[in-house]
């Protein structure tokens, strides 16, 4: 069997039951868009950044003179380490920088081993296409994470978020609060209703699990032997399945932007998670979708906050 | 009149034995059973174990009952009902979240006073059995109106009637359901209109993929000109609706809607 582009997949659906195919990108209704530009920094001033594009296109861009950076904590633009990976929000057909994020990576699976007495390794399983990998909790954000993930031990849920640095992953803030119930307990949905809700509410977060400058999103509830992922389809929200290639609406509550962003993986491990976000007043339980930094950043989430409140619909 | 619950309790019993095993055989999702009932209670590699056990003890208190007048059997009911009793207590005191558990996966609402009020009746339905005079089966083959009496009182204290009404009432609409195997839709749609008026024209019988949204399954298949041949196949229902459409690899999309 063959694997066709997701775009392929949706022209088909779109002719076999006679409705439009929807175009993905942002709602051009939204006002100013905004672009995420992700690349390496080759030189940065107070006033101007230069980076090497992943396409190894370099940009010149302009910083505006209200723009923030974080790289583990807030820091002036200029400060950034030249080599670094950033992930920048732009405005103006994405010539004026307004927002940096210097070396950011998220840390969601479930906990597998912790060792360690001051700064602690732990082991995350991120699920079955994204494997193993081993972060550092450094002694003094220990305090910070704990709090929020009350059962530090393996088989309960992780999630933060930190920077790589020299070849080191490090957490240092908090992306959620922990779920109760251990990985492989997600609670069942609430019972469905017949007649469909065109619009789910819940939360929206991103994961770095996706190509650089990738414009996607991670969904729980795909079938499993479509999607060759055995931990698919669990979620705590009533979810329809969907596939790899169809195209789904996300809209940020919080900001009003929406965008119609295709599906490319199978996000397993967000629907193990029936967290709230409290981004913007409470979201109902549960992550609908996860999406790749870029989208995340476009629809105008702040990746150092980790969600924002959703509303999804099919594209 | 003492022997009149005894049909009551083994038919419970019996019914209680096979929700257990069948809630841990079917097994759903891992992790699941420690949604059920006070298997909570125990570790988690203990789970599965704790629940066929109880479902073995129920099955051996069954024959007995059934089948002979021995104390050991009618006193080991009362025990066994009066435990249960306890453990539901115990249960909505430290985990009020979790299903008593007593018929399996049906039972998954928390634990209330309906259910410990159903145990206590049948501790007194069991306690109240013990100087029955005659084996179970001869209670089978003579029923009394009393067992009419304690059906109805079990009834008004079983929360799983009311899930199974609701559950028949509110079915999940069929996008948010499993699908059937992939084999199955494809064996629907060869017995289709639609396929055997495209048959001819397609390379291979084998679609070179196939996937599900919402409520269709979709198989791409390439014809003999090169084109893209694509059938969805609606889920539900004995003879779904089928339709396709030609897509040529490099135009716009042709629509053809055909439903068999």
């Amino acid at each position: 069997m063959g694997f066709p582009s997701a775009e392929r997949r949706r022209a088909l659906a779109a002719a076999a039951l006679g409705r439009e195919a929807g175009v993905p990108g942002p709602d051009p209704g939204d006002g100013a868009p905004l672009t995420a530009v992700a690349g390496e920094i080759l030189d940065v001033s107070p006033h101007l950044i230069i980076i090497e594009t992943v396409d190894g296109e370099e940009e010149r861009l302009v910083i505006a003179p209200w723009a923030t950076a974080w790289r583990g904590g807030d820091v002036a633009p200029a400060d950034l380490p030249v080599g670094g990976r950033v992930i920048l929000r732009a405005l103006r057909d994405g010539r004026v920088v307004e927002r940096i994020w210097g070396d950011v990576t998220r840390m969601t699976g479930t906990i597998v081993s912790i060792d360690g007495r001051r700064d602690l390794s732990v082991e995350l399983d991120c699920g079955a296409h994204r494997g193993r990998r081993t972060i550092v909790i450094p002694y003094r954000t220990t305090g910070r994470l704990r709090v929020r993930h009350p059962q530090f031990e393996p088989g309960y849920l992780f999630d933060a978020i930190g920077i790589r640095d020299e070849g080191e992953t490090r957490a240092l803030l908090p992306a959620t609060s922990q779920p109760a119930y251990p990985a492989r307990s997600v609670p069942s949905p609430p019972p469905a209703y017949a007649g469909q809700q065109p619009r789910i509410s819940g939360t929206a977060t991103w994961a770095d699990a996706f190509d650089e400058d990738e414009r996607g999103a991670a969904y729980p509830m795909l079938e499993r032997s479509d999607a060759g992922c055995p931990d698919a389809a669990v979620s705590c929200v009533g979810l329809p399945y969907l596939a790899i290639g169809s195209l789904l609406q996300v809209k940020n509550l919080c900001t009003t932007r929406s965008a119609n962003v295709p599906i490319v993986a199978c996000g397993c491990l967000a629907g193990r998670f029936c967290d709230r976000c409290v981004e913007c007043g409470t979201s109902p339980r549960g992550r609908i979708t996860e999406l790749s930094p870029s989208s995340f950043v476009e629809l105008g989430g702040e990746l150092t906050k980790g969600c924002f409140n959703a509303q999804i619909g099919l594209g | 009149m003492l022997e009149s619950q005894l049909p009551v309790l083994i038919v419970l019993l019996v019914m209680g034995t096979v929700a257990k095993l069948a809630t841990v055989y079917t097994g759903g999702e891992p992790g699941a059973l420690s949604r059920l009932g006070p298997a909570v209670l125990v570790p988690e590699r203990l789970q599965s174990s704790a629940l066929v056990c109880c479902a073995v003890g129920e099955l051996v208190l069954v024959a007995g009952l059934l089948l002979t007048t021995h104390p050991l059997f009618r006193w080991g009911t009362v025990l066994f009902f009066a435990l249960s009793t306890y453990v539901l207590m115990e249960l909505r005191r430290r985990r009020p979240d979790a299903g008593c558990g007593c018929f399996g996966e049906v039972s998954s609402a928390p634990v209330g006073l309906r259910s410990i009020g159903r145990t206590l009746v049948l501790t007194g339905m069991a306690l109240m059995s013990v100087w029955a005079p005659v084996p179970g089966w001869m209670a089978f083959v003579n029923p009394s109106w009393f067992i009419l009496a304690g059906v109805a009182v079990l009834a008004v204290l079983s929360p799983e009637i009311e899930e199974a009404v609701d559950r028949i009432r509110y079915r999940a609409p069929c996008e948010q359901r499993p699908a059937p195997p992939e084999g199955h839709t494809l064996a629907r749609l060869r017995a289709s209109g639609a396929w055997r008026a495209h048959r001819d024209g397609l390379v291979v019988a084998e679609p070179y993929d196939s996937w599900r949204e919402l409520c269709w399954r979709f198989f791409a298949f390439q014809n003999q000109a090169g084109d893209d041949v694509v059938f969805a196949v609606y889920l539900s229902g004995r003879r779904p609706a089928v339709r396709m459409a030609v897509v040529s690899t490099d135009s716009m999309p042709e629509y053809t809607p055909v439903s068999a």
